[in-house]
């Protein structure tokens, strides 16, 4: 197994204008809560607030192009928002491995995304290793 | 643990990870006999007994259960 409990990797990602632009052509999710900056501020935020899924677009990232091997598929996954995401915010993501599951060629991670100030979300993914 | 204890903390598993309250699972329960019980759930509902009993299986050991019952006699094996 060349995963180890304990490992834990890290990454940056930003919420660039191009990735929102994109995340909404693709899935057309105009909510103005997220295209909006009048209608963001109204609701009491900052500014518009990035669709908290494109987090799990750099999760997909994470488990498909960051481990040392390219042998996985997703079994599962779970996230918290906690935090909202605003546009070109800097996210430094952090995955710690909380499981080795041999029996059947599982992993389990714990992961969070934090600005610079506070966790925006966290939760929990559990991958595969193919064989 | 008694099999009868083991087998009832199993089937609150089996109905968490497989999303439905109807299951009973008994010592001759199969992949065959729910229908919920597919490759992905396997491995699903081996992690999850995995975890809540504490114990870690090997692959040529869940190869070799034909059924839960064997499942939780290999259980007793690890000090369940």
């Amino acid at each position: 197994m060349i995963f180890v409990e304990g490992n834990t990797y890290e990454e940056k990602f930003t919420v660039s204008e191009h990735t929102h632009a994109n995340f909404v052509a693709l899935f057309r999710d105009n909510n103005p809560l997220h295209c909006n900056e009048t209608f963001a501020i109204s609701k009491g935020f900052k500014g518009k607030v990035m669709h908290g899924n494109i987090l799990n677009g750099f999760l997909s990232y994470f488990i498909g192009e960051c481990l040392p091997t390219k042998n996985v598929i997703i079994h599962s996954q779970e996230i918290q928002f906690k935090n909202p995401v605003y546009l070109n915010d800097e996210l430094l993501f952090t995955a710690v491995i909380i499981g080795i599951y041999e029996s059947v060629n599982a992993v389990e991670f714990k992961y969070d995304f934090k600005t610079a100030s506070k966790i925006v979300a966290k939760g929990k993914i559990q991958i595969g290793i193919l064989l | 643990m008694e099999r009868s204890e083991i087998i009832q903390k199993i089937n609150a598993i089996f109905i968490e990870t497989l999303d439905n309250d109807d299951i009973i699972i008994t010592e001759k329960s199969n992949a065959n006999d729910v229908e919920e019980w597919d490759s992905l759930t396997h491995i699903q509902l081996v992690v999850a007994i995995e975890k809540a009993f504490k114990i870690r299986f090997t692959s040529k050991e869940i190869q070799s259960w034909a059924n839960v019952g064997e499942m939780i006699s290999n259980m007793q094996e690890k000090g369940i």
